[in-house]
């Protein structure tokens, strides 16, 4: 009876808890079709679906401010994916660089952004590459690269150190040993790192407002540029919100079991 | 091979870092072309001085508190309640987790959406059984703020903490449940210290990032009424960007940096000491 009693709460904690999430990302999906007159009425839940809103963003540029944030993740996310699974392996298998090194790239990772911001536009002013998206890669990299790293030392951590010590006895060298016999063994992770360095660059808007505040904005950026609330506009927010969102949830679904190694540098297993 | 790190590190965190203690202890601004002074400790001075920076500073610490202490609460209860669900597991663990991937600035435009008050539905809702209630309005802004991290980021803590869950050894629970133990009882005496590892770590990386709370604040109050919502970075951005200080904004900066530096090396011996 007890038990019974405890199930259905449990359930209805979980009921509540999917409706919670759920319930704003489903309005929104609705106002994204709905014309800015059906907007007037909240309650109304069915209707037919109206795509001018679509077309209107699209035509807006939301498409290339999607670009260009793929652009910066992309670039952002393959130097991280270079710099970091490099030392990573090193970090895990040799210790280098010791305490400090591992010090450095979690500090780095929490760095609150406003340190770093006003350098790099400093900076961007004065080699005139302003309102571009290369100090936004730079601007990425700070948080991207040692997040990243942070993430494959977990997983490395767990690699067994005989293969290795195996690879370098059949005369492969270090780095061969590296490239053709750990590395693989940590593609899952390295997998997931990638997944989570591109959604941490896509999602950043603080960097991209004060770095890319109008020709080359990025998504984050141009979805706060709908936010007028002359009422006309929320439709058509909506439907930007949905280009940034949609992408970068449906890939997390890969990578969830894998987050957690990641973040804890290896301190937490699934 | 830990050479590519370190120049890209230098490149990107290092010398802008190195550059941003320069600056602090310049006047420099962005609209003036020409040279900045040396002004040597003049920004601090004037930052410590400042009553604005620290209300941002008060209110970013309460909005942090209150949001961490919240996600950890119900994240804690969901967590345990998804550990024992069986029936559409992983489907209920995907769509669970989801708002924690999603950009904060659409979270923060679509509660704005949803909150306002001739379109929103929640506002509307509520006007259905008769009652009133401005989210954005004095006193209450701020809480409002701290829902809507809370619906992002309790899904942070329920990952962490699921995964602390199903890591905890069987054995000792059920050790404990052959010898009478009630659910209760294993629950405070054995799961709960078993999770206090993973439960410090979440609580760290959850407190350090709610510290940079921006884009709700940009997407729905702007700091008001009044500059009730004005959050650190909030604060660090209208200095250094819509007044064009970057000299003051940086030595704002690097006060808060020394006031979280406590947190970040708390994080680093934690995680050195978790069990591997």
């Amino acid at each position: 009876m007890k038990k019974k009693l405890f199930n259905s709460l449990r359930g209805l904690l979980l009921l509540t808890a999917l409706v919670s999430v759920l319930f704003p990302l489903v309005w929104v999906t609705l106002a994204s079709f709905k014309t800015p007159s059906q907007l007037n009425d909240p309650s109304l839940l069915f209707f037919d679906p109206n795509f001018e809103n679509w077309l209107y963003v699209i035509d807006r540029g939301i498409l290339d401010a999607a670009l260009r944030s793929a652009t910066v993740a992309t670039i952002t996310v393959i130097i991280s994916a270079i710099a970091g699974s490099t030392a990573a392996y090193v970090i895990s298998t040799y210790k280098a660089g010791g305490n400090a090194t591992r010090f450095g790239i979690l500090a780095a990772q929490v760095l609150p952004p406003a340190v770093l911001v006003f350098p790099f536009l400093t900076l961007a002013y004065l080699t005139r590459v302003n309102d571009s998206l290369l100090p936004l890669i730079f601007a990425h990299l700070s948080f991207v690269l040692p997040v990243v790293t942070w993430f494959l030392i977990g997983f490395f951590d767990s690699v067994p150190r005989s293969l290795e010590e195996q690879a370098r006895v059949d005369g492969f060298t270090r780095f061969k040993a590296f490239l053709l016999v750990v590395l693989p063994q940590v593609y899952p992770g390295l997998g997931a790192a990638v997944i989570f360095g591109f959604t941490l660059s896509w999602n950043d808007m603080f960097y991209g407002l004060i770095l890319t505040p109008s020709r080359s904005a990025i998504l984050p950026v141009s979805i706060a540029g709908f936010n007028t609330f002359r009422g006309v506009e929320l439709g058509a927010m909506s439907a930007a919100i949905l280009v940034a969102v949609v992408p970068v949830v449906i890939a997390s679904f890969f990578i969830q079991r894998k987050l957690v190694q990641g973040i804890s540098g290896g301190a937490v297993k699934f | 091979m830990l050479i590519p790190l370190l120049a890209v590190s230098v490149v990107a965190v290092g010398f802008p870092l190195v550059y941003a203690l320069y600056l602090s202890l310049t006047d420099f601004k962005l609209i003036q072309k020409g040279t900045a002074n040396f002004v040597g400790a003049e920004n601090y001075i004037g930052s410590f001085a400042d009553d604005g920076f620290w209300g941002a500073i008060g209110t970013t610490f309460t909005y942090v508190a209150l949001a961490v202490i919240i996600e950890t609460a119900l994240g804690l209860l969901i967590a345990l309640a998804l550990q024992k669900q069986k029936w559409a597991r992983d489907l209920t663990r995907a769509m669970l987790l989801a708002p924690m991937f999603i950009t904060p600035i659409a979270v923060g435009l679509t509660f704005r959406f949803l909150l306002n008050d001739q379109l929103g539905i929640i506002p509307y809702l509520l006007d259905g059984v008769g009652l009133s209630y401005d989210f954005l309005g004095s006193g209450r802004a701020l809480f409002t703020l701290v829902m809507i991290d809370v619906w992002q980021w309790t899904p942070f803590m329920v990952l962490l903490l699921l995964a602390g869950l199903e890591s905890i050894p069987k054995q000792p629970l059920e050790a404990a449940r052959v010898d009478g133990a009630s659910g209760w009882y294993i629950l405070r005496r054995i799961t709960f210290p078993l999770l206090v590892p993973v439960l410090s770590v979440a609580i760290l990386l959850r407190s350090l990032d709610a510290l940079k709370v921006f884009e709700y604040v940009y997407a729905t109050t702007r700091g008001g009424p009044g500059t009730q919502t004005e959050t650190i970075q909030y604060f660090t951005y209208q200095t250094g960007i819509q007044f064009f200080r970057l000299g003051e904004a940086s030595s704002m900066a690097f006060i808060l940096l020394l006031l979280v530096l406590p947190l970040i090396v708390l994080l680093f011996r934690r995680l050195k000491r978790s069990p591997r």
